[in-house]
Formats: structure tokens, C-alpha cells, sequence
């Protein structure tokens, strides 16, 4: 609740004309029986201008109830909107200071519930509240109220109404949201075997496993089925209740005046608007309880908002301006433990690559090659020894001069849904047609890129859904080389060119990026053939570091992995 | 309209067996609805007894003769016609909650057992996405219609009819008056709820838009961070959500309007009744007891009759949904089932050859894939395909198992038609391994006995030891108890492949597809799925689709396929004195010193 307190507190304005509106409309429809009975009254008397003067009361008394309704409606769905788009933005933009840690802590896609889902639901919450949750309360008092005035010797009844209800509503509820969160849990394992079952129907039909899946999927969806005829049961008793215990109240009530009527004559006049009072109990008491099981899940998202706001950026960078750094690297004693982790997934890892060389790094999956290569780019930092680039701690450097000297492609190379254009000026801001074609030549993308109808102005779809594995490696190149990095990381970037496309990219950095100092990651060993070192990584540490010459000679494990890779009967015929 | 159509033929058959059921259940609304609506004519005649015995109790001629005998009577039956409206409905309720559920189950378990005799071609042309949905969000849709909908619906047209009845009985004049303001309400429901269409739709793409961009950018984090773009995101970020802001904020108000004026509606026509009604009292013959009783009966009604009103408009969004919903799931109903020959012909091992005959096919009509396609392939042999990605080596595979059948040409096992043998039996004497090894909730046991549940423990351990993940097995705490779920991850895709190798060896298939793993295992492991499938391919016959040559350098024939054609064949020495395209692939492929 103490999240939205900020919001509500800016959006106030919306949030008074609302409540007042809700006023207006609960006074309207609270106050119709009143007028009913001074109606009543009047005819009992049959007195002419009462009845016309109290008459048109009625009207205007309903014209301002519709007008109530529809400004709180107006004024709600602006203060729950404008509640929302703030909430998100600022989830948004707390979550846009946080390191990679600090991502990974919550999941990307957890993340991305909160900003949608759960401000949803929040902001369906602030609707709620402000057209339904002050009227219910309002309702209910003002009713009791109200009722109490009209005929003050049958509190008991009410009482005996409200707590029957209750009482119901209470034992009715607390066992539907029991039965609620089996139906979640039935529903979800439903989905799973009918997601395994689409994802792997060519397994289940070349197993011939039909009739077995379909037992498998019977069990959860029966016993699904139950749980929804027993909610179902539960409601078809519940509300039939309510109406029955209300409707014997209303009864009790009439006979009680006319045990009473002799000395109360009025009280004739009153059955009508009491009666009615009744009712509006009875549907307060209804909704509240309804609404009390929907808020429940919005306190739940609100608390879940609150994490992210309660968890801070886990790094912090040196302040001061962007300077250039040279772009040789240094791994001082490097271990490396991921939040979460028990055992180190870097070990005492040290090396230095002089500027303007190329570093290979081999090793099996889960040997830390691109955690390694992440610590120089600072996604994490390390638990112990020091990273340096240009002779700098990185932990020393500001973040844009780290960010403009060092350039990360990875192997998922991600593109952003708009042109190409657009992503290759989000890395370098005044890029020019000839700079985005140059970038493009070293990458072996303008090729392709400039047969494109549209060529740099090109629409990259969502997930760059438009181009090939090999065309997106060749693009997110393009956008590491195109500001000219001293570093430039090929986290597996070349994984879907063929070799000879790999070799010319690779011999288009040598020419054009003299100065830049490459390191790149690879299962084949044919990308990182020709780099001036390579370092071998198994089990987080460092066990060989060497040109390919002097590893395949001494390295028992570069061997293994060159070995599968080798050709069968040596140098062919060329 | 084509819809509506297709979702009636959808619900009369789910819910044709439920017949008694929906008959009584409508009986029941209609005593129940005629129960609710006279009731309050007791309250009304009450109220008279009751001004009628306060007249002659104030008149000393009549006080000896008045008495609440009438009033009480009139009272119990007040009670009993809403007992009668409460166990009626409670009984209805309950019928219907029963029909819903074991309706809407059988439709579950339709679209499942549906889903495992439709051709693969349907899961290949729709995203899972899509086809997932229908189990969600379509159910969920048809679920709620018929659980709320259904019986609101009932409710509120035998209310509306007995309403009317009522109000005609009682008094025409007054039922005129009540009824004045419908088509006002009418009109506004349908302007608001036209405008409200348009303006959640439009909500909705904004939504997906900015939903689409946050898990763009977040899942793309990474990139955003190493090239220090957090201003940028954040300034697309604020376009994408001040558009929402303002979208949203309309499909809100025009959505959330029509309730409020709806109950506004009712509160203004009940005041007009009352109004009406108290001139009329007054001008009319009435005494002042049948008049007050005439205004509390009607004031009454002018509340109920607005209440189907305001519960048909809230239901239309629901049965729309509904309707959609029932489309859907039916589309998927009217798929055609995989082709299996009726007496097919037995089969449970190879003789003498398989033979792919002259073979085209397409995926779509007039986009063929492969185009006369001829491999002969003897008991034992092991043939590998090989050629670039779009080149139909997969699209074999898709053949010999028949997840697709030829358009032209055949494929024949020992002389007899793949189409003419039990599909069942064909399958079992085919076995496959995916590319992408998919596994089922379950144990690692479970997994490796999938294609026979029935297999003992001693089958399993063999198994797994065939596919050497066996000693990775045992290391594990649980050991092949060990859960397999979809949300945790924690086998690499190296070890699940070689446990699909495993379920595969299991059921001890005599021919044998496997398509090699391609992506996120290194060459290391890829040696040891590669021993794996050396000892599967023993002793049977096989058909390698390789992406990685080293795999299939011992093969007995290598076929080159390119675009749908064979373009090399032969042994790998043979290929490679050819010095055509896999001697250049392979070339590509190896490191040479």
C-alpha cells in the first residue's frame, strides 16, 4: 500500500472528484427510499403539492446519481491510468540503473511480469477501489444508518440478518479460496502436459505414445473438473442463502410492525424504504466480499512491485567524464562466484593481452569462457583480483568511458525491432551512411544488407525474426564495430558464418581495427586459429595459454577438443 | 455470423448430452422467477392488510372485528414463495454447475485426445503459442460463459418475461410506465458499448505494443547495459507508455461508464414510477391502502426490471468471448486425423531394404521440397544425409515416419508401401532421435521408458548405459527418481539428448532416424552423444541427418542433398576425390594444420 502512496498523493485531485462523486452517488441511491416514504406520506395525507414537490425530488435526485456515476467513473479510470503509467515508468527506469546482476537476481522475464501484469492488476485495483470500494463501505454504513432511523426498535433483526450472512459469507469464502488454489495448481499442470505434448508431439507419436498421454492428461483434467463442480456447488448454495436470510428478515420486519403499528401507525409508510435498506445491505455485504478475495491478489502484486524498488543497483561506477583508455586487458588473480552460486565459476584466472591483439578462448560448455569475457565488459564484478583496461581497475573507470571502449557481441546477438539503422546509431549517435557501410564491409554484412530494397533503413522485426542466424551474427558485428572500440568481445558471434565468411571478417579486423584489441570465444577451433594467444579454460581456471602451435603440441585438453574437430586424414588436396 | 454458427455446432455437441439436465434446470428458473416476482405482491398486500387494519382498529364501529390473522397468512406465504425461489434456484445452480464442469472437462479432453490423432502438419503451421491458448484462454473463456452466462442468461430472460407478466396483471398504465424509459437505455447500452469496443481494442494494441517493448529491452538487457543504452530504453519506454496512458484511460472510461449509467437508468426509472404511481393514487378509485401497496409493488418491480437489463449487457463481452472461444476450439476439431489404413499390414522388422522410390513432396501446394528423391538403403546399412539447412534432409525424416505422407513416388520397406502398414506398428519399428530432445514431466525412468511404460528396471539401467548417462545418472541424489520438470532447468542439452538416445535404445526400434543436435553442445560432449549413437546404429538399419560431418564419416553412403535433390553420393572417400560440394563443406567444417 506504501508504494501507491506517492501516486495517489500527485494524482489527488482526480482521486477528491472521484470519491466525492461516489458520495454523491451513494447519497442518490441511499436517499431515493427516503424520498419513497415522505412520498408515502404525502398520499396517506393526500396532500397534492407534496407528492408533486417530492416528486420531482425523485427525478433530480436520479439525474444527479447518473451524473455521480459517470464522474467517478471518468475520474477513476484517469487516476488509476495516470497511478499506472507512473508506477511502471519508474519500475522502468529503476530497473534501467540495475547491473546485469541485479537482472539475473529476478529473471528478465520476471521482471517484465511486474512491469506488466502486476501493474495491471494494481491499476484494475485503484479503478476498484475508487469506483466501488468507498461506495461499498458507504453503502453498508449508510444503509445500517439509515435503517436503524427509519424504524430504531428492529436493530435486532438487521443484526441477526448481518450476522447470518457473515457467517455464511465467512465459512463460504474461506473454503472457495482453498478451493481456488487447487484449481490454479490443476490448471497449470493441465497446461503442462498439453504444452509437452505440443512441443513434443512428433516424440509421443513416433513412441506411439497416444493413449498413454491421454491417461496422463485425464488425471489432472478430472480432477480439475471436480474441484470446478464443488466451487460451483459452493455457489449455488451461497447466494440462493443470502437472498432467503435477507428476504426472512425483510418478513420478520413487517411482522414486527404489525405487532407495533397501533402505536407506530407511521411505520406503514416506512416498510418500503426499510425494506430496501435491507437489500442494499445485503449487497454490500456481497460485493465486499467478493472484492476482499480480488484485492488480495493486487496486495500481492504491489508487494512484488515493492521488491524491485526495495533492491538496489548492486554496482557502482567511478563518476567523471568520458575519457578514452587504451585496450589492453589484464586478469590480476580473478575469482568469480555468481550470486546464488556456492562454488567459484572463475578460479585465479590471470592473463594480459597487449593492445591491438587478438585472444582466443577455448573450453567446454560450463568452463567460464563468457563469464569471463563478461567481467571485462563489468556485467559482473569479481570476488577477488582485479580486472584492467588500459592499466585501470574497472571498477575505476566511468561508466560511458568503459561502455565506448569496450564493444560485447554475443552469440543470441540481440537486435531491437526498429531499422537497422536505428540500431547501429544507438551505438555510435551521428553514424553516416559511409560509417554504417564501413562498419557493415568489416562485418561481411553490406553485402546483403545493401540488396535490401530499403538497405540501412531496413525494418529489423522483433527478435529480428526478417534475417538468417548468420545474417543477425553479421549485423550485431556490424553494431560492435561501427564506434571503433579498443575492445571488441565475439562471445560465439561467428558461430552461424561459415568459415569462409569468418575468415574475412576476421581479416577485415586485422586490417581496419589495427588498434583494437579482439577477444573472441569459440567452440571451433578454426576461429581462433590464427589469434596471437589463446587461452584454454577448464573448470573456471586457466590450464593452458599459448598460440595453437605451441597448445596442440603441449595442451592435453586443447588437444581433446582439437582432436574432435580434427580433420580425418590431415591437409586435403587444396 | 459464420462464427455464431460454428460455436452452435460447437455447444450442441457438448452439450446435446446434457438434455434432463438443462430441462429441469429451466423449469426450476421458471418457478424460482415466478416465485421472485409474485413474492413482492404479498409484501404489497401485507402493507394494505396491515392500513386496512389500522383503519378499523381507529374506527370503534369496526375495532372489534379487525385482526392480523390475514396479514399473517399473507406474510408466510411471502416467506414461502422465496423459499420456493431459493431451493429451486439452489437446485438449478447446482445442475448447471455440474453440466459446466463435466461439459467443459469433456471439451479438455476432447482437444487432447483431438490434438494426438491430428496430422503434425497442423502443429507445424501453428505456433504453440497458439495452439497452448486454446487450452487457456479459449476454455478458460467458454468455461466462465457457461458457468456465469449460462444461467444469468436463463435468469434474467425468465425474469424479464415474468416481470412482465406481473406488471401487467397488477396494472397496464403502471407496466407503461415502467417500461417508458427502456428504449433509452437500450440506445445508450448500444452507442457505449460500440464506442467501448472500439476503444479497447485500441487499448489492447497499445498494451501488446509496450508489453512487446518492455520484453524486448529486458530480455535484451544485456545488450543494453555492455553498450550503456539505458537512456535510450527509457526514452522509448515513455513514448510506448504515455500512448497506453492515453488509449487506456478512454477504453477505461467508455468501458466502465455503462454500469454506472445503467444504474443510473434504474435509479431515475424508479423514481418516475414512484411519481407516476402516487398521481395516479391519488387521482384514482383507489383506496389510499391499494394505492400505497400498488406504489410499494411497483417501485419493486422497477428495480427488477432493470436488473436482466443491466445483467444482459454485462454478458455480452463474456458470451462474445465465448463465441470466439467455441470458434476456436473448433477449428482444431475440424482438422483432418493422421491417415491409418484400415487391416494395415503387420510389421515389426526389416528383411531385405528400404527404398525410397522417385519421392516428391511439398509442405505447401505448389512450393515442392523434394523433387524425385531415390535412396536404396539394405538391412544394416547406415546412410547419412547431409546438406544445407532448407535442403529436405529433415523432410526425409518427416516421411519415414509418416508424419507426412509423399505426394508422389513411395517409400517402401521390403516391397510393401510404408501407407499400407498399422501405423502403430510402423512407428514402433521406426525409431527417431529430435534434434531438440524433448522430455515429459516425470522421473529420468519414466523418460527412458516413455515409448514403454510396462519396461522394468533392468531395461531402463541397459539402456541408460548404452547411451552413457548412465554414471551421470547415479551421481545425481535421486538417481533415476530424479524429477524432470520444464522449470527447472538442470540438465545441459548434452545430457538430455542422451537421454532421448536412451528411450530410444529402449524400445529397441529396427530402423532408426537420428537427427543430430546442432546447437549448445560443445565438441567434447558432442564425442560422447556421438559413441552413444554409434552404439544405437549397431546392428541396425539407419539414417544419420548430420550437421556436423564428423559424425557420419564412417557411414556406408552419404547423400548430398541441395534443394531438394541429390546432388553427391557416395562414401566419404569417394565424395572427397569428387571435390564437389561436401568435399567443401568438409573442408569448412575441419581444422587442418
Amino acid at each position: 500500500m506504501k508504494v501507491l502512496l506517492p501516486y495517489l498523493k500527485k494524482y489527488r485531485k482526480d482521486a477528491l472528484i472521484a470519491t466525492l462523486a461516489v458520495l454523491v452517488l451513494v447519497f442518490a441511491t441511499l436517499w431515493q427510499p427516503r424520498l419513497l416514504q415522505t412520498v408515502m406520506t404525502a398520499i396517506m395525507a393526500k396532500d397534492r403539492a407534496a407528492v408533486w414537490q417530492n416528486g420531482i425530488w425523485l427525478i433530480v435526485l436520479a439525474v444527479i446519481g447518473i451524473a455521480g456515476g459517470v464522474v467517478n467513473t471518468v475520474y477513476s479510470a484517469r487516476l488509476a491510468l495516470g497511478v499506472a503509467t507512473d508506477l511502471r515508468a519508474d519500475i522502468y527506469r529503476h530497473v534501467q540503473t540495475f547491473a546485469y546482476a541485479d537482472i539475473e537476481t529476478f529473471s528478465a522475464s520476471n521482471l517484465v511480469v511486474r512491469m506488466t501484469n502486476d501493474v495491471q492488476q494494481i491499476q484494475g485495483a485503484v479503478m476498484a477501489a475508487f469506483q466501488q470500494v468507498t461506495r461499498i463501505p458507504l453503502l453498508f454504513f449508510g444503509a445500517l444508518a439509515l435503517a436503524l432511523t427509519t424504524m430504531p426498535q428492529q436493530w435486532w433483526v438487521i443484526l441477526a440478518m448481518l450476522v447470518i450472512i457473515v457467517l455464511v459469507a465467512v465459512v463460504a469464502f474461506r473454503q472457495m479460496s482453498s478451493l481456488f488454489g487447487q484449481t490454479q495448481q490443476l490448471i497449470e499442470n493441465v497446461n503442462t502436459v498439453a504444452r509437452e505434448n505440443l512441443m513434443g508431439i512428433r516424440v509421443v507419436k513416433s513412441f506411439v505414445q497416444e493413449d498413454n498421454q491421454i491417461k496422463t492428461f485425464a488425471k489432472p483434467s478430472d480432477e480439475l473438473r471436480d474441484v470446478t463442480t464443488r466451487i460451483g456447488e459452493l455457489f449455488a448454495v451461497l447466494m440462493p442463502a443470502f437472498f432467503l436470510t435477507a428476504n426472512v428478515a425483510i418478513a420478520g420486519s413487517v411482522y414486527l410492525v404489525g405487532t407495533q403499528v397501533l402505536a407506530h401507525p407511521a411505520y406503514i409508510a416506512a416498510v418500503s424504504s426499510f425494506t430496501s435498506y435491507l437489500g442494499q445491505i445485503l449487497f454490500a455485504v456481497i460485493n465486499g466480499s467478493f472484492i476482499m478475495t480480488f484485492a488480495s491478489r493486487a496486495f500481492i502484486s504491489m508487494g512484488r512491485v515493492r521488491e524491485v524498488f526495495d533492491h538496489q543497483p548492486s554496482m557502482h561506477f567511478a563518476q567523471g567524464p568520458a575519457k578514452p583508455v587504451r585496450g589492453d586487458i589484464t586478469f590480476d588473480h580473478v575469482t568469480f562466484t555468481y550470486p546464488g552460486d556456492e562454488t567459484p565459476t572463475l578460479k585465479d584466472v590471470s592473463f594480459t593481452v597487449p593492445a591491438g591483439q587478438m585472444l582466443g578462448i577455448v573450453g567446454a560448455t560450463g568452463s567460464g569462457k563468457t563469464t569471463l569475457a563478461q567481467l571485462i565488459a563489468r556485467l559482473f564484478d569479481p570476488d577477488s583480483g582485479r580486472v584492467l583496461i588500459g592499466g585501470v581497475d574497472v571498477r575505476d573507470l566511468p561508466e560511458q568511458t568503459l561502455r565506448d571502449a569496450v564493444a560485447f557481441v554475443l552469440q543470441r546477438s540481440t537486435l531491437f525491432s526498429g531499422t537497422i539503422a536505428q540500431n547501429l546509431r544507438q551505438v555510435q549517435k551521428e553514424a553516416t551512411a559511409a560509417s554504417m557501410h564501413r562498419a557493415a564491409e568489416i562485418a561481411q554484412a553490406a553485402e546483403f544488407i545493401e540488396r535490401l530494397p530499403e538497405t540501412y533503413d531496413a525494418p529489423v522485426e522483433e527478435r529480428s525474426a526478417n534475417f538468417s542466424g548468420g545474417q543477425k551474427q553479421r549485423l550485431a558485428i556490424t553494431r560492435g564495430v561501427i564506434a571503433d572500440p579498443e575492445i571488441l568481445i565475439l562471445d560465439d558471434a561467428t558461430s552461424a558464418l561459415d568459415a569462409k565468411s569468418e575468415k574475412l571478417v576476421q581479416e577485415a579486423l586485422d586490417r581496419d581495427l589495427k588498434h583494437t584489441t579482439t577477444v573472441v570465444i569459440a567452440e571451433k577451433i578454426s576461429s581462433i586459429i590464427r589469434a596471437d594467444a589463446i587461452l584454454v579454460l577448464d573448470g573456471g581456471r586457466v590450464v593452458g595459454e599459448g598460440t595453437h602451435q605451441e597448445l596442440v603440441r603441449e595442451n592435453a585438453i586443447y588437444q581433446e577438443i582439437y582432436q574432435t574437430q580434427k580433420a580425418k586424414e590431415g591437409r586435403l588436396p587444396a | 455470423m459464420k462464427d455464431l454458427k460454428l460455436a452452435g455446432r460447437y455447444y450442441w455437441h457438448y452439450l446435446k448430452p446434457y438434455g434432463w439436465p438443462f430441462f429441469w434446470s429451466a423449469v426450476l428458473i421458471g418457478i424460482s422467477t415466478a416465485c421472485v416476482v409474485v413474492a413482492p405482491t404479498y409484501l404489497g398486500r401485507a402493507i394494505s392488510e396491515l392500513t386496512t387494519y389500522v383503519q378499523a382498529w381507529a374506527d370503534p364501529a369496526t375495532r372489534a372485528g379487525a385482526s392480523l390473522t390475514t396479514f399473517h397468512h399473507t406474510l408466510l406465504f411471502y416467506v414461502l414463495f422465496y423459499f420456493g425461489d431459493a431451493s429451486s434456484l439452489l437446485i438449478a445452480s447446482w445442475l448447471l454447475a455440474k453440466v459446466t464442469a463435466y461439459s467443459t472437462g469433456t471439451m479438455r479432453i476432447g482437444l487432447f485426445r483431438k490434438m494426438q490423432r491430428m496430422k503434425v502438419q497442423y502443429f507445424d503451421q501453428h505456433s504453440d503459442g497458439d495452439i497452448l491458448a486454446r487450452y487457456t484462454s479459449d476454455l478458460d473463456n467458454i468455461f466462465n460463459a457457461l458457468n456465469q452466462a449460462l444461467i444469468d442468461f436463463l435468469l434474467a430472460i425468465a425474469q424479464m418475461i415474468g416481470i412482465l407478466i406481473m406488471m401487467f396483471n397488477q396494472s397496464t398504465t403502471m407496466a407503461w410506465v415502467t417500461m417508458s424509459t427502456t428504449p433509452v437505455a437500450l440506445l445508450i447500452a448500444a452507442l457505449v458499448m460500440k464506442k467501448a469496443a472500439v476503444a479497447v481494442d485500441q487499448q489492447q494494441t497499445d498494451i501488446g505494443a509496450l508489453n512487446g517493448y518492455i520484453n524486448e529491452q529486458v530480455t535484451g538487457q544485456k545488450v543494453i547495459i555492455t553498450n550503456g543504452l539505458q537512456q535510450d530504453s527509457v526514452a522509448g519506454f515513455n513514448t510506448y507508455n504515455h500512448q497506453v496512458r492515453k488509449t487506456a484511460t478512454r477504453g477505461q472510461i467508455w468501458s466502465g461508464i455503462l454500469s454506472p449509467l445503467l444504474s443510473g437508468m434504474s435509479l431515475l426509472n424508479t423514481a418516475i414510477v414512484i411519481f407516476a404511481g402516487s398521481w395516479l393514487a391519488l387521482g384514482g378509485s383507489l383506496s389510499t391502502g391499494a394505492a400505497l401497496a400498488l406504489v410499494v409493488v411497483f417501485v419493486n418491480y422497477a428495480q427488477q426490471y432493470y436488473q436482466p437489463i443491466i445483467t444482459l449487457t454485462s454478458l455480452y463481452g463474456m458470451i462474445q468471448l465465448a463465441i470466439t472461444g467455441a470458434r476456436r476450439v473448433d477449428e482444431v476439431r475440424s482438422q483432418p486425423d493422421e491417415v491409418r489404413p484400415v487391416n494395415g499390414k503387420a510389421i515389426d522388422h526389416i528383411d531385405r531394404a528400404l527404398k525410397i522410390d522417385d519421392v516428391h513432396f511439398s509442405y505447401l501446394p505448389g512450393k515442392e521440397i523434394l523433387h524425385g528423391v531415390t535412396i536404396d538403403v539394405q538391412k544394416g546399412q547406415m546412410v547419412a544425409l547431409v546438406g544445407p539447412t532448407g535442403s529436405g534432409k529433415t523432410t526425409v525424416m518427416n516421411l519415414l515416419n509418416r508424419f507426412y505422407d509423399v505426394d508422389s513416388g513411395r517409400i517402401t520397406i521390403d516391397g510393401t508401401d510404408l501407407r499400407d502398414f498399422d501405423l502403430a506398428q510402423l512407428r514402433q519399428t521406426v525409431g527417431i532421435v529430435l534434434q531438440d530432445p524433448q522430455l515429459f514431466s516425470g522421473t529420468i525412468a519414466d523418460n527412458i521408458r516413455f515409448g514403454d511404460p510396462d519396461a522394468g528396471m533392468d531395461r531402463v539401467l541397459a539402456a541408460a548405459k548404452q547411451a552413457n548417462i548412465h554414471d551421470f545418472i547415479e551421481s545425481l541424489p535421486d538417481g533415476y527418481e530424479t524429477k524432470v520438470s520444464d522449470e527447472q532447468n538442470v540438465f545441459s542439452a548434452g545430457q538430455k539428448q542422451l537421454m532421448s538416445i536412451a528411450r530410444t535404445i529402449l524400445t529397441d526400434p529396427r530402423l532408426l532416424i537420428l537427427d543430430e543436435a546442432t546447437s549448445n553442445v560443445d565438441t567434447v560432449t558432442e564425442a560422447k552423444i556421438q559413441a552413444a549413437m554409434d552404439n544405437v546404429i549397431q546392428g541396425r538399419t539407419s539414417f544419420v541427418i548430420a550437421h556436423r560431418l564428423k559424425t557420419i564419416l564412417n557411414a556406408d553412403r552419404i547423400v548430398v542433398l541441395q534443394h531438394g535433390r541429390i546432388i553427391e553420393q557416395g562414401s566419404h572417400q569417394e565424395l572427397l576425390a569428387q571435390h564437389g560440394f561436401y568435399a567443401e563443406l568438409y573442408r569448412n567444417q575441419m581444422v587442418f594444420e
